[in-house]
């Protein structure tokens, strides 16, 4: 596995989500501003990473039919 | 028994039972559907129902058991057009052939509406359409067990156009959707999804437009059941023109169709690609209005600081200048005063010095006369003395003696001035400048 495929889309996005709502606020602490700006900054690359690759993969599930039966109701 | 052993059963000499439960067993496997109309004479019995399933001059006797009605959800009635699912089977006891019914399904738009109702009620009762029960799917879904059919008339097709290339995992699983099998296969399909894969982010159950006969499937009550079941949340997709299915009610998402389940599983990821472009940009712009704030604030803080410290410096100076012009008045005054009590010491020196020079020669002219009084004064108390010695000189008895007198007195020494206290015979001493002599009295004349 690598880094690529351990890196969880929603929680990146979540916290981008907060230091968005965050950088709303009226008063910023310049120091804590750039910390988060930096930390934005590499999950949205991240993101962008993710959203790029675009190709889907489709499995077709190998079964095997069962025999013909009949269905039983349940009760 | 086996068929396969065909040249054995030839040479077999049967009983009758055997025979019959030779021949069941072979029927047994022969499972199949069949389409009739219910005839009018019903034998009905708490547990099970006999009937004739007619064709025209065709008669098939069938046995259900009440479960089987109770899931096809009405009443059987005499004229009602169904199909049966079941097999073949002789009665022992009459040597007839009995079609045993294992699944009863209505036929024609108005039975198959009058079904669902009944079910829908049944089951809604039951509480498997509770919007409690429903799950819901991830934000940002991934993994998805796509369950429709290879070859229908799009379902796939569009669910997939419509999904577009946005990294999704699709499991597809190959299932009939329409027709006798359909029902049996969905439902293995989403069990097997939930034992298979349960991490899957959601399942998505579609297929194109249908009518009430072709949807037949997502109308019973063993869909419902598997979906409810599901752990993996179910998104239906089924397109058609009426209302929705029992299966529609019982997802924990309902999609028209196959083209908007797909909108579903997209809406969070479409809207992430807006959000993650755009907030690109807010942040850079958000940082330098951080940055431009902080400025602004250090630029304002500057001013508001440089012109306080004026202020304050101005102030200070001004409440020093009042200091030093209070101090320069307090001096002036003290030196005005110092410079008065320093003329007035001087005056105040000489004139004691005037003062003191007088008193010197008043003590000088005191003294003087004091010395010259005292001169006097002792000249005058010699005087004085020597006139006083002289005088006493004079009264002196020595000195009367010596001039003659001579001096009286009593034997004891009391002079005697007078004669009143002498008495004739007494002793009477007289004394002279030199020597003295006893005489006694011999008469006295007064």
């Amino acid at each position: 596995m690598t880094a690529e495929d351990e890196f969880n889309f929603t929680e990146a996005y979540e916290e981008v989500e907060k230091i968005n709502e965050w950088f709303q606020k009226e008063e910023t602490d310049l120091e804590e501003a750039l910390q988060k700006y930096e930390r934005g900054m590499e999950l949205i690359l991240k993101c962008k990473e993710r959203l790029k690759k675009t190709e889907n993969k489709l499995e077709e599930i190998k079964k095997k039919y069962a025999p013909i039966q009949s269905v039983s109701p349940e009760k | 028994m086996e068929l396969e052993a065909g040249s054995k059963v030839k040479e077999k000499v049967f009983s009758v039972s055997e025979y019959l439960e030779f021949l069941n067993n072979i029927l047994k496997n022969l499972s199949v559907t069949i389409r009739g109309e219910i005839g009018e004479k019903l034998s009905k019995y708490p547990g099970y129902t006999f009937f004739n399933l007619l064709e025209k001059e065709a008669v098939l006797q069938c046995f259900v058991h009440k479960e089987a009605i109770e899931s096809a959800g009405v009443v059987l009635e005499g004229g009602m057009e169904i199909m049966v699912k079941g097999y073949p089977e002789i009665y022992e006891k009459t040597g007839s052939l009995n079609f045993q019914v294992e699944k009863i399904e209505l036929v024609g738009e108005g039975m198959l509406k009058k079904q669902f109702e009944v079910l829908k009620k049944r089951l809604s009762a039951s509480g498997y359409f509770e919007d409690k029960y429903k799950k819901p799917i991830p934000r940002f879904p991934e993994k998805i067990g796509l369950i429709t059919s290879a070859y229908g008339k799009g379902a796939k097709k569009d669910f997939l156009t419509r999904l577009g290339n946005l990294g999704f995992n699709i499991m597809f699983y190959d299932s009939r959707v329409e027709g006798i099998f359909a029902l049996n296969e969905i439902v293995e399909a989403i069990t097997w999804f939930n034992q298979n894969l349960p991490n899957m982010d959601a399942i998505v159950l579609t297929r194109g437009g249908g009518n009430w006969e072709s949807l037949r499937p997502f109308n019973s009550e063993e869909i419902v059941k598997a979906i409810f079941a599901s752990k993996i949340p179910v998104i239906t997709g089924i397109g058609h023109e009426n209302d929705n299915t029992l299966a529609d009610y019982v997802a924990d998402i309902r999609a028209s169709t196959p083209t908007h389940a797909a909108v579903v599983l997209t809406e969070g990821w479409k809207k992430s690609v807006i959000f993650i472009g755009g907030v690109e940009k807010t942040f850079s712009s958000l940082i330098n209005k951080t940055f431009l704030d902080v400025k602004e604030r250090i630029y304002l803080f500057e001013n508001y600081f440089i012109s306080k410290i004026k202020k304050e410096i101005n102030i200070q100076s001004e409440n020093l200048k009042n200091i030093i012009k209070d101090l320069n008045n307090s001096f002036q005054n003290y030196f005005r005063k110092f410079e008065f009590l320093q003329r007035e010491f001087v005056k105040n020196v000489s004139r004691i010095n005037i003062s003191l020079n007088t008193k010197r020669e008043k003590v000088k002219d005191l003294s003087d006369s004091l010395i010259s009084n005292n001169e006097r004064w002792l000249e005058n108390k010699k005087t004085i003395l020597k006139y006083q010695e002289e005088k006493l000189l004079i009264s002196s008895p020595q000195l009367k003696l010596k001039q003659g007198y001579s001096i009286t007195s009593d034997e004891e020494g009391r002079i005697i001035r007078q004669l009143n206290k002498l008495k004739a015979s007494q002793n009477i001493l007289t004394r002279f400048y030199k020597g003295t002599v006893i005489s006694e009295i011999r008469e006295i004349k007064k």
